[in-house]
């Protein structure tokens, strides 16, 4: 067999190393044989291009190897091999490495410099170029003229005082070159310039030779230095010149260079003005625009000059004096308005401005009763003039005042409002039969009649405005009316109010929307504060449609929030004597009368409802619970057994083994829950009670049974199956309870109470790992469930928790359940204000959940003040709170159930309580 | 004969040649074609190549073409044969005092097979040397 081995070696090879052959010594003589590593190397290295050391690094140094350089991902800082020579092979292996990584990025090209442009943008939108940011402002400079650019000041002219002397103060030498330049120009101009440098030569005392001694060189130095500066300046590397380096010499003789154009835009506009007032003299606007103009170019003596010769020009023109008076100082306003006064004695803005301008009170009067004299007609100079007098001087004025406007109806009513009684009616029939058209006067007479006494004239008299107006078609509009009516339970005339109400809302509108319409208008007024308008509003409504159920409870809950106890009870009182059928009238009225502690009133009213609607639930309940509350078991009891023979429902029957068992008749309790199942055998509530009363007299077995019958009779009750389930699992039957509560799931798969008592079921076993696989189950077969989301939060350990809580968020975000666990891991993390926040949160949710009640109650109890903790009691009895797992267990409690509202929160906060 | 037997011409092939051996004796001859005493050594090489070939291999290194082992094996001679079985160089005891190689013309073909022979044998024993069969002592032959 023949091998080809004179194929070629791989780079750099060294014979016999790639081997690991080792050599010997057998004459040392001839020298080392044994082949040693550094020698090849060296050799090696000589070959190849040394690796260059890194710039700024010396080759010897030795490398940083420490962990400080050191990166997971990348690797050492430093290169490890850094020292070794560039070889063949490292450069073979760098362009391998090459070619993958150019390979590499061919493949991701597009994508990657779509992302990359994509980036760009993102960056430029939030942080755009400067050059973008002033892109508007840009487009903007082509409108800007050539002499705005110009008038631009030069930076650092802003820098004043020490800074600008210091800028300006900077003296630096002189090169020899220029000097040397400036010898060279002056044998030049000495040339040309015989008497020139003769002058100079003369002042330096004929010592021309020595440049330095020669003033006139020094002047030329300095010239031809300020020529090299304007040079650079001129020709700046931007581009933008900032110094007209021809103007700049010539221009030193102005100081304000900034304000040239305005100066020539000035004398412009006074050409223009000029012209105006010679060809029209008497055109007073074209006088006022000089003087401003003068004014504004800061001369303020010929502005008051041409005002001077323009009130002469033309002196019927009350602008031009006004300006004039504005121009000078007070006391030469004064004299200026003088005259002004008797030039044009009509104008009342003179007259008014004089006034003004007087400090004293008494000097303005007199002033303004000059004015009177001249114009008694204005109502302006006669508001301002009462403006000053005391009350009785006032009205006497008024009363002179009314003569002479006798349409101005303001002083009519101020008038009216000052004087006595009498006088005060006198003068509005006086007004009314000056202004008959103003219904204003019409309402002050009504509330004058109101505030004196006569409140039974209300009606009479809205009666005999209406028909007033309407002769005289001044009817206003149905919405001026109500916001009358407003204005006028603002001003404390409650009866002109509803007097005007009565007769303004029926105005214009269909039969057919008239409740609607009123029924806004009330809303409308509820949400302006207006309660009185809005009774009466609910008063006529009520009138006109007594038999409507919804008109009666929404007035009786505007009574109840904004009205005495006395006119809701009235109120409710009419209710139910209107629609005797509408049972929560019925309970408002007895429940109001509870709370007024007339708990026989309260009574009363039950039986009454009784009367009207024999077998309604709803009453024969909240009898017995009124009953209940009161002590009064025997009554209840007697109730009950009334209510279950003529009413008879279901929940009647729940009702009444409640009462038993809460009052430890057990063995009633059961007698009438077995009678209950054998009227209502499909109502699972009494199935689950009936167990109940057995598992309280400890017979299981008879308990068993009832679960049995129950889960067959009703099936689609999720109440039984837990029950049943729990029942098992308490006697320690878990494999049966699992499977009670599989098979309820089989029928209601998407029942999460079913998936959290069975998960619950688990986790009480100890199968954490089965519990976590339910709730995973669980939550895919009902995955908007708040309840089945706030155990799986319990359940998480500590660290997931939070992760959880953003999961159940994400999934049902408005669910009470959910806020009330999110809550609870704040409260637990001491994030207070949070906590606090989102306890809130879920109460205001489900203001009838009570564990959210109880759980605001019991943080603010750990972490809030005791006014915090009275408040958020007081919402929760407001609200009166009904479900929730935890209230439930402890309202349900025979312990607990009679207890008082308050005292229910506080009990259940305490199991509440973060352990 | 030089020219009927494989050449290698560089220090690369030289170690595949002794790499790729698996079960034979690598048989090197170290120097110049045009000297005397290898073309004696060629000669003999030639003529015993096909006898040997079950259990050696023979190639020819042009010491001035290839001088990589120059120092390594002490190539100062004008003819060297080495010896290597699976990469190992096999030293042989020839009574000459260098048993690292023989650095003389063998003229005999007999001797030569019965030296390869004598190395094979060792070389799959896992010696390291070998005792040559005749002592080429110079007590012998003056």
């Amino acid at each position: 067999m023949q091998h080809n081995f004179n194929t070629k070696p791989p780079p750099n090879y060294v014979a016999g190393l790639g081997r690991g052959a080792t050599g010997f010594t057998t004459r040392s003589d001839i020298g080392p044989a044994r082949m040693l590593p550094g020698s090849e190397l060296g050799a090696a290295s000589a070959a190849g291009p040394a690796r260059a050391p890194p710039a700024g690094q010396p080759a010897d140094k030795p490398q940083d190897l420490s962990e400080t350089k050191f990166d997971h991902f990348n690797g050492y800082e430093e290169r490890l091999f850094g020292d070794t020579p560039y070889e063949e092979d490292d450069k073979l292996a760098d362009e391998v490495w090459q070619a993958v990584d150019a390979q590499l990025d061919k493949r991701r090209k597009a994508r990657r410099e779509a992302r990359e442009q994509e980036e760009l943008k993102k960056f430029r939108a939030t942080r755009p170029k400067l050059q973008h940011q002033f892109a508007d402002l840009k487009r903007d400079l082509e409108t800007v003229s050539y002499a705005e650019w110009e008038a631009l000041p030069e930076p650092g002219a802003h820098i004043k005082g020490a800074q600008a002397a210091k800028r300006s103060e900077r003296f630096t030498k002189a090169p020899d070159s220029l000097l040397d330049r400036a010898k060279r120009e002056i044998e030049g101009a000495s040339v040309v310039q015989d008497d020139g440098a003769g002058a100079g030569a003369g002042a330096g005392g004929g010592s021309t030779d020595t440049p330095l001694a020669d003033l006139k060189s020094l002047g030329q130095a300095r010239n031809s230095v300020l020529e090299v500066k304007l040079d650079l300046a001129g020709d700046s590397v931007t581009g933008q010149t900032v110094v007209d380096p021809k103007g700049y010499l010539t221009g030193m003789a102005s100081v304000k260079v900034s304000s040239e154009a305005e100066i020539g835009d000035i004398k412009k506009a006074r050409l223009l003005l000029d012209s105006v007032r010679q060809t029209n003299p008497s055109h007073a606007p074209a006088w006022i625009a000089s003087a401003r103009l003068e004014e504004v170019a800061g001369r303020l003596s010929k502005a008051i000059e041409l005002m001077k010769q323009a009130c002469a020009a033309c002196p019927g023109a009350e602008d031009v004096w006004l300006e004039s008076a504005r121009l000078h100082s007070k006391d030469g306003a004064k004299l200026v308005l003088a005259e002004a006064v008797r030039a044009v004695p009509q104008s009342v803005k003179v007259w008014l401005h004089a006034a003004s301008l007087e400090d004293d009170g008494r000097l303005r009067r007199l002033v303004l009763r000059k004015a009177l004299e001249v114009l008694p007609n204005s109502v302006k100079l006669w508001q301002a003039a009462i403006d000053l007098e005391t009350p009785q001087d006032a009205k006497l004025m008024l009363a002179r005042a009314v003569e002479c406007v006798p349409h101005a109806v303001d002083m009519w009513l101020a008038l009216a409002r000052l004087e006595t009684y009498d006088n005060a009616r006198k003068a509005l029939n006086r007004a009314l039969t000056a202004v008959p058209t103003e219904p204003l006067i019409w309402i002050a007479a009504i509330k004058l009649e109101e505030a004196n006494g006569h409140g039974e004239q209300c009606d009479a008299l809205v009666g005999r405005m209406m028909k007033w107006l309407d002769q005289h078609e001044a009817a206003p509009e149905r919405e001026l009316w109500l916001s009358e009516a407003e204005a006028a339970e603002r001003a404390g005339a409650p009866l002109t109010c509803d007097a005007i109400l009565r007769a303004a809302l029926p105005i214009g509108i269909d039969p057919e929307d008239r409740r609607r319409i009123w029924m806004e208008d009330a809303e409308t007024f509820v949400t302006k504060g207006a309660h009185e308008c809005a009774r009466a509003t609910f008063a006529a409504c009520l009138a006109a449609y007594p038999t409507k159920r919804s008109v009666w409870e929404r007035a009786a809950q505007h009574e109840k929030a904004h009205g005495s106890r006395e006119a809701l009870a009235a109120l409710l009182r009419r209710a139910v004597g209107y629609c005797p059928h509408a049972e929560g009238l019925w309970l408002m009225a007895a429940a109001e009368r509870r709370e007024a502690g007339d708990v026989a009133g309260a009574r009363g009213v039950l039986t009454d409802a009784f009367r009207a609607n024999g077998s309604s639930e709803a009453v024969w309940l909240a009898g017995v619970q009124l009953e209940f509350d009161e002590g009064e078991h025997e009554r209840a009891r007697a109730l009950l057994a009334r209510a279950r023979e003529r009413a008879g429902t279901e929940r009647i029957w729940a009702r009444s083994v409640a009462v038993e068992r809460s009052l430890g008749d057990l063995h009633a309790a059961h007698e009438l829950a077995v009678g209950g199942i054998a009227t209502h055998p499909r109502c699972a509530e009494l199935h689950v009670a009936r167990a109940a009363v057995e598992l309280k007299r400890s017979a299981v077995g008879e308990a068993r049974a009832t679960y049995a019958r129950a889960v067959k009779a009703c099936a689609d009750a999720p109440s039984v199956w837990i029950g049943a389930a729990a029942l098992e699992a308490a006697d320690g039957a878990l494999g049966k309870a699992r499977s009670l509560l599989e098979s309820a799931r089989l029928r209601m798969p998407a029942e999460p109470r079913l998936w959290l008592e069975a998960v619950r079921l688990e986790r009480r076993a100890g199968n954490a790992q089965a519990a976590s696989a339910l709730m995973a189950k669980a939550l895919q077969s009902c995955p908007t469930a708040g309840t089945l989301w706030a155990e799986a939060i319990a359940m998480e350990p500590r660290q997931t928790q939070k992760a959880k809580s953003s999961d159940a968020l994400k999934r049902c975000d408005n669910d009470p359940h959910v806020i009330l666990a999110v809550s609870r891991l704040f409260w637990r993390d001491r994030k207070l204000d949070k906590a606090r926040v989102w306890c809130n949160r879920a109460a205001a949710l489900d203001p009838l959940l009570g564990d959210a009640w109880a759980n605001f109650y019991a943080f603010e109890l750990e972490h809030g003040t005791a006014a915090q903790q009275a408040d958020v009691l007081a919402r929760a009895v407001s609200a009166a709170p009904q479900h929730g797992e935890h209230w439930k267990r402890m309202a349900d409690d025979p312990a607990s159930c009679s207890m008082p509202l308050a005292e229910l929160v506080k009990r259940v906060a305490e199991a509440m309580r973060l352990s | 004969m030089s020219y009927l037997l494989p050449h290698l011409n560089s220090g690369w092939a030289v170690d595949q040649a002794i790499l790729s051996e698996e079960d034979r004796v690598v048989v090197i001859r170290f120097g110049h074609d045009y000297d005397p005493v290898c073309m004696r050594m060629d000669e003999t090489l030639h003529s015993i190549a096909e006898l040997v070939k079950n259990y050696a291999v023979i190639y020819l290194v042009d010491i001035t073409q290839v001088p990589d082992f120059n120092s390594m094996y002490e190539l100062y001679d004008p003819c060297t044969v080495m010896f290597f079985f699976r990469n190992k160089h096999i030293m042989i005891d020839l009574g000459t005092g260098n048993n690292n190689k023989i650095n003389w013309a063998l003229t005999d073909k007999q001797e030569m097979i019965d030296i390869i022979e004598t190395v094979f044998r060792g070389a799959r024993k896992g010696r390291g040397l070998v005792v040559s069969p005749k002592d080429y002592s110079t007590k012998y032959r003056y």
